[in-house]
């Protein structure tokens, strides 16, 4: 088939795809970034359990395949009479790892602030709370602006997990499976999926580089 | 993390007084509490479903079982490996390409790059598994699963081996010209064993990418972990247990090449560069 026969059949189709992956990328990275810094806050907290717990979520998420994550979810938590949508499985599975990496690139944010900040902020009596809204994250989120637009990029290729549950409508890797089980699709089902990625890829590279220009931190 | 992390966090809270000692101490015991609780949910959990009972794990105590989940290691590692080596011989022609002064060649180079990136791994999975039979190829299982996952990670390795090169000095380029050195010979015997140096953590990381990608293998079903996990499943009837037995051995092999790759960043002189170069290009999970 032709692109221009695919998207007159399945035009629709490819475009609530788009919207699916988009969907789920958006709010996955919104909750990886919420668990991000709440977990990075657990793991420079002075409380060592706290400590040693987000370490250790941080260590398992980042090491998992989400295949064998989301796998777990969908098929093995009913088991333990825990059972979600298709596509809460999918959104979990694909919020927790990225959050695990975002609390690295946080963390690794939080390592090029200087000392001598943290001990004005100290000399200037903040507590350890008003330390990390006013000092420490704003900083940790400006240098880890260009680490946090490769995690959404990274999450929106995560997203493509979603192809391996029945999820309605599909995403857009999900689509080109579904097109090649109904006619021959050949390259162009392909060609098309790959493109949109890709432009959606290029598209947040592009504002990524463009708020890390502006928000960067010269040092 | 490296040596600055622990010096950054002990400076984000003095020696505690006599009152914050006590709230540590209260917030170190609360803490405890609700871990204690959460795992003890957790244990309930698998309790009230039954699925602590003994035919869940005993055949875990048999050596068919890790003989045959070690079979299936085989088979992920093999794959990993060999898209690895193939991963990397790719990513370097990329860099070559990019970083070549012909602009056309640059040109290509750079979108095989963004293409390799900007595309998930599964939907390669799918064009090698449902695409390409349609153009006549067949190709083995083996090579469904490693062609994908090695071009799907030789976009990043490029970019890493080119952050590598970018970090070599270049006196050390200009001094290797100024011997009458050809561009090959500057490349190849001055530069480029430098940039590897720098790169060796950011390559071992993106190993661990590799990995986690093979365990798309069943897909096309391919015996690796993954695969040979389905088959144990379905012949002692037990999902919950080999499922997480599975996602340890993952976790575990993961973690220590990641632990592997920090190490190696530590130990090397330019820490610094080698963290700069994986943050810069990290693009898959």
């Amino acid at each position: 088939m032709s692109i221009s026969e695919l998207l007159s059949q399945y035009g629709e189709k490819y475009l609530s795809a788009m919207l699916m992956t988009w969907e789920l990328t958006f709010l996955a990275f919104l909750l990886a970034l919420i668990i991000g810094i709440a977990i990075t806050i657990f793991r420079i907290c002075p409380i060592r359990p706290l400590r040693m717990a987000s370490e250790f979520y941080v260590q398992i998420f980042r090491n998992i395949p989400g295949a064998a994550l989301l796998i777990i979810l969908v098929y093995a938590l009913p088991y333990l009479g825990i059972v979600w949508s298709y596509f809460a499985c999918v959104l979990i599975a694909v919020s927790l790892i990225p959050s695990a990496f975002c609390s690295e690139y946080l963390m690794a944010g939080i390592n090029t602030i200087q000392l001598g900040q943290i001990e004005a902020a100290r000399a200037l009596g903040m507590t350890f709370f008003q330390m990390i809204k006013n000092v420490v994250l704003p900083q940790a989120i400006r240098s880890s602006v260009l680490p946090l637009t490769n995690l959404l990029v990274a999450t929106m290729l995560t997203t493509s997990l979603a192809s391996q549950v029945p999820l309605s409508p599909t995403d857009l890797t999900g689509i080109v499976s579904y097109i090649n089980t109904r006619s021959v699709g050949g390259v162009a089902a392909f060609v098309i999926s790959a493109f949109l990625y890709c432009m959606t890829a290029v598209v947040i590279g592009f504002v990524g580089n463009r708020i890390d220009k502006k928000v960067r931190i010269l040092r | 993390m490296n040596g600055k992390n622990g010096s950054i966090k002990d400076a984000l809270y003095e020696p505690p007084g006599p009152r914050t000692r006590k709230y540590i101490l209260a917030g170190t015991i609360l803490s405890v509490l609700v871990l204690v609780m959460l795992a003890a949910a957790v244990i309930r959990q698998f309790y009230i479903n039954g699925q602590l009972a003994a035919k869940y794990w005993s055949f875990f105590t048999k050596y068919t079982t890790w003989r045959f989940l070690g079979q299936g290691l085989v088979g992920t590692i093999t794959v990993a490996i060999v898209s690895g080596v193939v991963a990397f011989v790719l990513g370097m022609l990329f860099m070559l390409g990019r970083i070549s002064k012909y602009k056309w060649l640059c040109g290509i180079s750079r979108a095989l790059i963004e293409f390799t990136r900007g595309v998930p791994t599964l939907l390669l999975i799918y064009f090698f598994f449902l695409v390409v039979p349609q153009l006549g190829i067949t190709l083995p299982a083996f090579w469904k699963i490693a062609a994908p996952v090695a071009i799907s990670a030789s976009g990043v390795v490029a970019e890493v081996l080119r952050s590598g090169v970018n970090a070599v000095p270049k006196g050390q380029t200009e001094a290797a010209q100024s011997l009458g050195m050809r561009w090959g010979s500057v490349f190849f015997k001055i530069v480029f064993p430098q940039a590897l140096r720098y790169v060796v953590p950011a390559l071992i990381s993106e190993l661990v990418i590799v990995l986690k990608d093979t365990t798309f293998a069943y897909v096309v079903s391919y015996a690796d972990l993954m695969q040979n996990a389905k088959v144990l499943i379905s012949n002692y009837d037990a999902l919950l247990s080999v499922y997480l037995v599975v996602a340890v051995i993952y976790i575990l092999i993961n973690y220590v090449l990641h632990r592997l790759s920090v190490l190696l960043a530590e130990r090397s002189a330019t820490k610094g560069t080698a963290a700069n170069a994986l943050e810069r290009t990290v693009g898959t999970l």
